[in-house]
């Protein structure tokens, strides 16, 4: 070997920094571009930049970047002046942007009545760590996502990147194995299975042909890490997935992306193609001799595909049906061959350890599950968003520090946690720790790291209804617990939230959940029953209340709740709910009051959000029969 | 279901294609369908026939592949393809009131298209914009909060307005645009 | 030649070639496990009907007969609390499932359901669970027999038949969970289907009745009727 992989990388370093720093010698507005961001209207807030900055002749650049985790604040931006912290904006709109644009960018008045927050220490503007979030907070995997330009390959290596896959290129595959495994880092799909084990099960394989997948079927409803770390860092990834087939002695490696995931596949068919080009990927990686490239393959929307021998199976152009195992994939995998698949997190931590150090990695977190969690904080949480905290943190701290509470004071109910695999947990255990091991045993998952806030408004009942509808449909049908199993808990749940659950449900519907637990063939039907199990567990009375009283004590469940239009409150001269109704179904009284047709009414709830706050005279009442109980009482 | 004139001709080059671009072994197998479903929009019985030929493989298990995966579709899709997501963040803020607003608006139910074949409605696991709950989907572009006021407004804008153009298509038009633009400021820059 | 290696069944000393399955090894050996799914010869099991649960000393949880192969020393029963409590379910969730009405199907007294049911003391009505609605689909198309979906478990053995044996391609799988059925391509009559119904084979494989050869059965007996 002439040149050393490190002596390449540095070559390769020193010009990606030249070309990064020429770049932003000028002006840099950074819009936030995630499919989160676009959702809140980006694209728009992109071109607004554009047309002003064109408008008046600056010289700036308008680039985009992935997600920051700051979503409840979309759409954002960050913006970069040399003489300036660089300073980051949210709820973005054209207003704001021209103002920005001529105040800022033109003149020299950084507006700080409109910034978030600054990403540099200064002495103006508050940075991250001074908000409680930043306290914390500990970003590893996401620490670069939504500060650098995922689609420019310079920006990831001009911040280290790659540096560790040059590094790894010199030391013996046996030596990577050892640190990964001593690093005790495991598996953030959702099993916390150990890396280290898996890979070295695979090296051990006496097949040769291996592959490396990554799985990025991240099917959760509420969750979009995955999508997130794709969009806005993908080379990260790509490097981890390097590191992972030196280590077991891969030659092709695939990601496995949903389909419903455009912007993901996009980024990183990009990323890869130039990860090609300054020869990080394919033949003779870094002049090392090591050859290893990757493909995407897109999957086609079962969330079933999730679980690794379906995973592989749809791969192999089969429908995603699991298979009993042993044998793992490390041993027979795709196309038969011993296979490591890894979360797209798990690979996302590779590059961190190998560079940082085993003690590095270890330090945060606890001791069985080290590093950090990555949650997407959703529902019924002030701060929206992407987040990553040290493992050991506590919900408690999640939800109301990091995520500042439930908004418009309203009571905190539960937290589902690991979607339709997890669980629902009440206040009375916010405290557990969040690691692998201490969510399992208060009766959810860790998951891939969805994590739903519920308030008083959310009914229990009807949320685990909501999670076994969904695996019921996405069930692959194969085996019977899964199959029939769920079918038959749907049905009960269903008649439960319609009034119609009957003396017995209850004990039917938990003796089914025990037997899909133990019985199914997979994860996916094994796992099913958690949310009816923990809401069952922490949430009985809800239960109870909806067979006995018919009754929806959060007053969701629409066939047991009706509205009602408070005659003493109602203004008469404010027309707001008769406009938000969708059927027609509010009409006006002889006496100009308002009043709802319960015929016609579909319970949107249109017309209580219409109603004016200072009248705030429409109310859900549970069970419905209390409206003509109402009536008569008014009328007397 | 009866193909139209023209029809045919059309699947069957576009098929044909599809067996030239991939390799032709049960492994293209999805990647095959998606190609095909994203030029003719679904997947009539005659292109699973002529794949299942070319590959080789039974045509009961591409029916089968197409009936198991949530991205096919074996009847033609509207014009509009509205999909509303059911994701937890949206279903427990409002997804539901939305997706039947939506039937009620369209007359037709979940998984239909409407007789003049401008707009199918279906529903979607995460489309991973929970913060913007709750979220729908027409064609490739992405609606927040979605209440039935604004299931109103999206109907007429799409019923009446100028024929959007997909999200993907303006991206790349807009691509192009900001490829010209920076070529322009090297070109001050070097001037 | 695989080593021989010598296990317990139900306190039942039994020599079996290492790596069997135990499964298989009970049956032979005249010890009954219920099952439907299992094909012998077939490499991968289908691990499908989850009926024959048995508890191995030393793991936490039941395991089922048809994926565990044979080792020394192994210490199996057949019944437990757990392993009967497993079993009454998966067997009551395909009968909620399945169309009943067994005198008039072909299949009665020789259906396997009827079997378990049999041995194991289940009733052929469960009284936990409702009936699932099913919907009707008989397809008498072909000479040699009819197929009753109505009465499909979904064993996955004609498939398997089909596949492995026969090499026809004819028989395959659509849909997911609840709607998964055994199907031909885009749901076609089977006279219409490349085989034309004409071998048989996969009829002589189906556990239950929803594959029976016509000469057993009568045509009116196709026609729906309750348990």
């Amino acid at each position: 070997m002439s040149v050393s992989a490190k002596d390449s990388y540095q070559k390769l370093k020193t010009a990606a920094q030249e070309k990064v720093k020429s770049l932003n010698d000028r002006p840099v507005v950074w819009v936030g571009t995630a499919t989160c961001g676009k959702a809140a209207g980006a694209v728009d807030v992109r071109e607004f930049f554009k047309e002003e900055i064109e408008k008046r002749g600056l010289d700036v650049r308008v680039m985009e970047i992935g997600c920051m985790g700051h979503c409840y604040a979309e759409p954002l931006v960050i913006i970069a002046k040399p003489g300036h912290p660089r300073l980051c904006y949210g709820y973005l709109d054209e207003g704001l942007t021209r103002r920005l644009v001529q105040d800022f960018l033109e003149g020299d008045d950084p507006c700080y009545e409109f910034a978030l927050v600054a990403l540099d220490p200064n002495d103006f503007f508050p940075t991250f760590t001074d908000f409680p979030r930043g306290v914390y907070e500990k970003k590893i995997i996401l620490e670069d996502c939504g500060f650098i330009d995922p689609e420019s390959i310079d920006e990831y290596i001009a911040r280290d990147g790659y540096e560790a896959v040059a590094g790894v290129l010199e030391m013996e595959p046996e030596e990577v194995l050892r640190q990964v495994k001593a690093s005790t880092l495991r598996g953030r799909g959702g099993a916390g299975f150990p890396a280290g084990v898996k890979w070295e099960a695979c090296r051990k394989a006496a097949e040769k042909t291996r592959y490396v997948i990554c799985n990025a079927d991240e099917g959760d409803p509420g969750a979009f890490m995955d999508r997130s770390i794709l969009e806005s860092n993908p080379h990260l990834v790509i490097e981890g997935m390097v590191i992972c087939a030196y280590t077991v002695e891969a030659a092709q490696g695939y990601f496995y992306i949903r389909s419903e995931y455009p912007q993901a596949v996009r980024r990183v068919n990009n990323a890869l193609e130039q990860a090609r080009d300054k020869g990080l990927l394919g033949n003779n990686i870094l002049g090392s001799g090591f050859n290893f490239d990757i493909e995407v393959f897109e999957g086609s929307g079962a969330f079933v595909c999730g679980e690794g021998s379906a995973l592989v199976s749809s791969m192999e152009g089969e429908m995603g049906v699991p298979r009993h195992k042993p044998p793992r994939l490390t041993a027979s995998g795709f196309r038969g061959k011993p296979t490591v698949l890894n979360n797209v997190k798990t690979f996302a931590y590779v590059p961190h350890i190998l560079r940082k150090g085993v003690e590095w990695f270890k330090n945060t977190g606890t001791e069985k599950s080290p590093g950090t969690a990555v949650f997407t904080l959703v529902g019924k949480v002030t701060n929206q968003g992407l987040v990553e905290v040290p493992m050991g943190t506590t919900l408690r701290q999640l939800i109301f520090d990091v995520g500042e509470s439930v908004p418009n004071e309203k009571e905190f109910k539960a937290v589902q946690i690991g979607g339709p695999s997890g669980g629902c947990l009440p206040e009375s255990v916010l405290d557990t720790p969040i690691d692998f091991d201490s969510l399992y045993d208060a009766g959810a998952i860790m998951g891939s790291g969805g994590l739903v806030v519920l308030d008083e408004d959310d009914c229990m009942v009807a949320i685990a209804r909501y999670f076994l509808e969904f695996t019921q449909q996405e069930s692959c049908g194969r085996c019977t617990f899964c199959r029939l199993g769920t079918k038959h808990m749907l049905d009960i749940l269903t008649a439960i939230t319609r009034g119609e659950g009957e003396q017995g449900s209850l004990e039917i519907l938990q003796e089914l959940a025990e037997d899909v637990k133990n019985g199914s063939l997979c994860n996916l039907g094994g796992t099913a029953p958690n949310p009816v199990l923990t809401t069952l567990r922490y949430f009985g009375d809800e239960y109870e209340a909806h067979i006995k009283e018919r009754r929806c004590p959060a007053l969701m469940c629409t066939h047991l709740v009706a509205f009602y239009i408070i005659p003493q409150k109602c203004s008469k001269l404010c027309n707001a709910c008769v406009g938000s109704c969708p059927t027609e179904a509010i009409y006006t009284r002889d006496d100009g009051l308002k009043a709802i047709n319960q015929e016609k009414c579909v319970k949107c709830n249109s017309c209580l959000k219409a109603c004016p706050p200072e009248y705030n005279a429409v109310v859900k009442l549970s069970p419905p029969e209390l409206v003509e109980e109402r009536e008569r009482e008014n009328n007397k | 279901m009866e193909l139209a004139a023209g029809e045919k001709e059309e699947i069957l080059k576009h098929v044909g294609a599809v067996l030239e671009e991939f390799k032709t072994t049960r492994e293209s197998l999805v990647p095959m369908l998606q190609a095909v479903q994203k030029k003719v929009g679904y997947l009539p019985e005659l292109a699973m026939e002529k794949i299942a030929e070319g590959l080789d493989i039974p045509a009961v298990d591409v029916y089968g592949l197409a009936t198991f995966y949530n991205q096919f579709r074996l009847n033609p899709p509207g014009r509009y393809q509205v999909k509303v997501c059911m994701g937890t963040a949206c279903y427990m803020i409002g997804g539901k009131v939305a997706l039947e607003s939506f039937e009620r608006r369209l007359d037709i139910q979940e998984g239909e298209t409407t007789p003049d074949r401008e707009f199918s409605l279906e529903r979607v696991a995460c489309v991973g914009c929970c913060s913007m709950a709750p979220v729908v989907l027409i064609n490739d572009m992405v609606e927040g909060r979605v209440t039935p006021t604004r299931v109103d407004g999206l109907l007429l804008e799409y019923k009446d307005g100028e024929e959007k153009i997909s999200e993907e298509n303006k991206e790349e038009a807009r691509t192009k645009g900001a490829d010209n633009s920076s070529s322009n400021e090297e070109g001050e820059r070097s001037a | 030649m695989s080593a021989k290696v010598t296990l317990t069944i139900d306190e039942k000393e039994i020599r079996a070639a290492n790596g069997d399955i135990l499964l298989w090894t009970a049956l032979e050996n005249g010890i009954y496990i219920p099952n439907l799914c299992a094909v012998k010869e077939r490499e991968m099991p289908a691990a499908s009907c989850r009926l024959c649960f048995v508890e191995v000393e030393g793991k936490k949880k039941p395991v089922t007969a048809c994926t565990q192969p044979v080792a020394e020393g192994m210490v199996v029963n057949t019944r437990s609390p757990r392993v009967d409590r497993l079993v009454k379910t998966a067997f009551e969730l395909l009968i909620s499932d399945h169309r009943l009405g067994c005198s008039k199907c072909p299949k009665n007294k020789s259906c396997e359901l009827q079997k378990i049911a049999k041995e194991r003391g289940f009733r052929l009505k469960s009284k936990r669970l409702k009936r699932l609605p099913k919907k009707e689909y008989i397809d008498d198309s072909a000479e040699l027999f009819i197929f009753d979906r109505s009465r499909c478990v979904l064993c996955e053995r004609c498939v398997w038949m089909d596949r492995h044996v026969v090499n026809s391609g004819v028989l395959g799988f659509s849909r997911r969970g609840i709607e998964r059925s055994v199907t031909t391509f885009m749901e076609k009559k089977l006279a219409q289907s490349p085989c034309a119904g004409k071998c048989g084979k996969c009829v002589e494989v189906c556990p239950v009745g929803a594959l029976s050869f016509k000469d057993k059965s009568e045509r009116e007996n196709g026609s729906p009727e309750g348990p």
